[in-house]
Order: structure tokens, then C-alpha cells, then sequence
């Protein structure tokens, strides 16, 4: 048991803005002296594993009006960021429209640690393991960014999320996830596959090494019509693999089709390894997977 | 920036009731409920051990739900109900804890409150839970050397316990 921070003596204080524009405010002054907490499940491993020190300012967001529920907008469901991974994996509706989702939050930490982290925070950690799941459902964040809300593609966000400053002041305000289309709807013989995996090195309450989601529809002839493909894990900056997404639209999902795309899955995945797995272990986890699940709907098709 | 109401100073006043007596206790707002519950309330069933949330030997109930009291910061239990192992046990042996016992569900003992507010976290939502629930609401407690087959025995024994005093 290492020095804690209480023997440190690191007292921060603790802000609690009521708006939106009031915790930007704050982060606005106090730069890089403040941090935006929700839960703080993750800032506590860094603080205690000395990865960051602890600011002189806390921005607590469990307050912020209407951020701490789901909601059924004109076309997606938006996930307050405040809401607990708990209240996401309980969440009827979540989990019967987006059930990778809740899959995904089923699979983080344990419900002692949901019951206090967000679906917030495990976005803005960038690496967090519900991001694949929410990749592959083509989810979108809005922000508030100081002069108003911005509403951003998810994949288009984690192209640059690592890059220094990359985040600013704004805050996250929601995650939107599209409901299928009208097509999608209608089209009653279209098949759905989709399924989401976590890899780790125990079954439960353990990091990710992979995590890997496929979202789409196949018609009646085993043709694929649309497909997502989204993989990450461990400190590995989720993304889909479009490249790959758009070799398979429009071809029938047969066995040479399922070997292709393993081999694409291992070109592109280009996973971070540490010293429990390597790159090639990862790479060949996350294609074993997802075509594993392309299989199984390939089967059960026809 | 709008100071006074907003703002927490180092030393703030943490009101909240635990295991039913209503505290307003001193407190920075990033303290530890951990350390404030141990080191000045002296309720050491609440035990300390991997500090970030992983182990589940610091287990309370906030508002009913299972809580690691190494993740909860002072400011975020304000106005809450926390109820620890010695609450759990406030009217004597907990039908939980008499499960543990003739189970075996125990051993150096060190996991084992972590373990008994786990399961009635568990057993406050679900009376009668699946197998998958018990697995999920223990997956946040570890314990390193019992093994798992006595407490899963306890927690069934519990249920068991629990639904002939409900007929």
C-alpha cells in the first residue's frame, strides 16, 4: 500500500457549478489547475497510481442540471454524460434499442464502481471500453463548448481526443445514439448481427486487452446490406475499420468473404501492446471475434 | 465566477446519516469516505486495502446501492444514507453474516464485510437472484483465501435464509 494522497496532504477544492456554462467558466480560469470529475472512478486510479497529480481544483458535474438522464430525442437516444454506467446498464430501453451498450457497461469494473462512474467519464478517457460499443452504433457527442453546443461525430472526435489540448474547456454535455433508420425498420427480412466482445485476462472486473464490436444488417440472401466495425481495448484508441466496412458492403457473407476480412482485421488493428499481450495476440483476438460473429450470422441467414 | 455558494473550502461540512445517526462532520470534500468512516468514526469493519476500487474490502451501501468507500470523495456523500458492516449488524447478527458463518464462507476474514454489504446490496434489489445477478453483484469483491465455493454457498443460504422468514 503505497502514500496516499490524504498523507500528501492534497486538498483541492471542489466547485459546483450548476450549469453547463458555469463548470466551463470554471475550467476556463482555472486551465490546467482544474478537472472536470464525475464520478472520479478513473482520476482516483491516477491519483493513487501517481499517473497525474491531483488539481487544485475539482469541477464536480454531478450537479449540472440535466445531464444525469437518458432521453428519447427527434432521432437518437441521448445519454446524459452524468448518468451512471449503472443506470445505463439498467436502462430498459437502452438496452432492449442499443443492447451493445449495456453489454458493453456490463463488462466495466463491477457495480460498486457503476454506481459512481459515468458514461461520460468512459468517453472522455478516450480508452474507455464502452467507446467500441458506442463506435459501432455511429454515436455522436454534443459538447458545450463556451459559445454554445456542438454536436460531433464520436469517430471524428477520437482521430485527434489524445492530442494535446485537444479537449480545451468544453464539456461533454451527451452521447447520441442514431435509432435505425426507417429502412432498417421496415425491412422485416433483414438480418440484424450485432455483438460486442471484451477481451481480458479474467472473466470479470478486469481491464480489456481487445474489445471489439460488429453492427449491420444482412438481406435475405446473406448479402451484406451494412456493416460497422469497431475495435480497441487496453490503451488502444477505439476505431472503426471502414476500409474493411466498405470491402464487405454489397457482398455475400460467405466463407471466402469471412477469410478476407480476418486478414483485413489483422492489417488494420493496429492495437498498443504492454507486457501482458502483445500485438499480434490482440490482432488475432479481435478477427477471431468478429468474424466468429460474421459466421454465425452467415449461418443462420440462410 | 460566482464564489460563496458554489465553492467548497478545504475543510467543509459533510452532513450525511450513517447506519441511521445523522453526522455533520469536518471534513476536506475530497476526503475519502473511506478514511473518514475508519480513522474518525472508528467503523473499522470497513476495511482498507487496494485504495483504488478493486478489491471491495471497503464495501458500503449509499442510498441502498454497494459503493467502494476508497472511490467516494467526502462532497459526493452529502445528504446521503451510508450504511456499513456495523450497520448491516445493528440489530445483532445479520441473517447475511449467519450464512457466512455456517457456510464457511470466510477465512482470514478480511474480504468478508466488503462481502456481507455486497450481498445485501444484492438481496435489497433482488430477493431472489438469478445466478448471473449473484455473480455480478460479487464481481467487485475479491478474496484471496477462502475461495469462492463457501461464499457462493453463504449467499445461497442467504437467499434461502430470507425466503422462508418471507413465508
Amino acid at each position: 500500500m503505497g502514500l496516499n494522497l490524504r498523507e500528501t496532504g492534497s486538498t483541492p477544492k471542489v466547485w459546483h457549478p450548476r450549469t453547463a456554462a458555469e463548470a466551463w467558466a470554471y475550467k476556463r480560469n482555472f486551465g490546467p489547475d482544474g478537472v472536470y470529475v464525475a464520478g472520479g472512478t478513473l482520476l482516483r486510479t491516477q491519483w493513487e497510481a501517481g499517473i497525474v497529480r491531483m488539481p487544485a481544483n475539482l469541477i464536480d458535474l454531478s450537479g449540472v442540471g440535466g445531464l444525469s438522464d437518458i432521453l428519447i430525442g427527434e432521432d437518437g437516444l441521448l445519454l446524459g454524460s452524468q448518468t451512471t454506467l449503472q443506470a445505463c446498464r439498467m436502462h430498459a430501453l437502452l438496452q432492449r434499442t442499443f443492447p451493445m451498450a449495456t453489454d458493453a457497461v456490463r463488462s466495466i469494473a463491477a457495480p460498486s464502481v457503476r454506481h459512481l462512474a459515468t458514461i461520460g467519464g468512459n468517453v472522455a478517457s478516450v480508452v474507455g471500453d464502452a467507446v467500441t460499443a458506442l463506435l459501432a452504433y455511429d454515436a455522436s457527442l454534443i459538447w458545450h463548448t463556451g459559445d454554445g453546443e456542438r454536436q460531433e461525430e464520436l469517430t471524428d472526435w477520437l482521430l485527434t481526443a489524445f492530442q494535446p489540448g485537444s479537449l480545451n474547456d468544453r464539456l461533454l454535455l451527451s452521447v447520441k445514439l442514431p435509432f435505425p433508420d426507417e429502412q432498417d425498420r421496415a425491412d422485416s427480412s433483414a438480418k440484424r448481427v450485432s455483438a460486442y466482445h471484451k477481451v481480458g485476462r479474467r472473466e470479470a472486473f478486469t481491464p480489456s486487452l481487445v474489445t471489439a464490436a460488429v453492427h449491420g444488417f444482412l438481406d435475405a440472401s446473406g448479402t451484406v446490406e451494412s456493416i460497422r466495425l469497431a475495435v480497441g481495448g487496453g490503451q488502444t484508441v477505439p476505431r472503426r475499420l471502414e476500409e474493411a466496412e466498405r470491402e464487405m458492403t454489397g457482398q455475400t457473407l460467405d466463407a471466402k468473404l469471412l477469410k478476407h476480412v480476418h486478414a483485413r482485421i489483422m492489417e488494420l488493428y493496429e492495437p498498443r501492446e504492454d507486457v501482458f499481450a502483445d500485438s499480434a495476440y490482440r490482432k488475432r483476438t479481435a478477427a477471431n471475434v468478429i468474424v466468429a460473429e460474421l459466421w454465425r450470422a452467415s449461418r443462420t441467414s440462410t | 465566477m460566482s464564489e460563496g455558494e458554489t465553492v467548497k473550502n478545504e475543510y467543509d461540512e459533510l452532513r450525511c446519516t450513517i447506519n441511521g445517526t445523522d453526522y455533520s462532520i469536518a471534513a476536506p470534500p475530497s476526503e475519502r469516505l473511506l478514511m473518514i468512516l475508519r480513522d474518525r468514526l472508528g467503523l473499522t469493519g470497513t476495511k482498507r486495502s487496494c485504495d483504488i476500487g478493486r478489491c471491495g474490502a471497503c464495501m458500503v451501501l449509499i442510498d441502498g446501492k454497494s459503493v467502494n468507500a476508497c472511490l467516494a470523495m467526502a462532497y459526493q456523500c452529502g445528504g446521503k444514507r451510508i450504511t456499513t458492516i456495523e450497520g448491516v449488524a445493528a440489530g445483532g447478527i445479520d441473517p447475511i453474516q449467519q450464512a457466512f458463518l455456517e457456510e464457511g464462507g470466510f477465512q482470514c476474514g478480511y474480504c468478508t464485510p466488503g462481502m456481507i454489504v455486497s450481498v445485501a446490496a444484492l438481496l435489497g434489489e433482488h430477493p431472489d437472484p438469478t445466478d448471473d445477478e449473484i455473480a455480478e453483484a460479487l464481481s467487485g469483491n475479491l478474496c484471496r483465501c477462502t475461495g469462492y465455493g463457501g461464499i457462493w454457498r453463504a449467499v445461497k443460504r442467504a437467499i434461502e435464509a430470507r425466503r422462508s422468514a418471507a413465508t
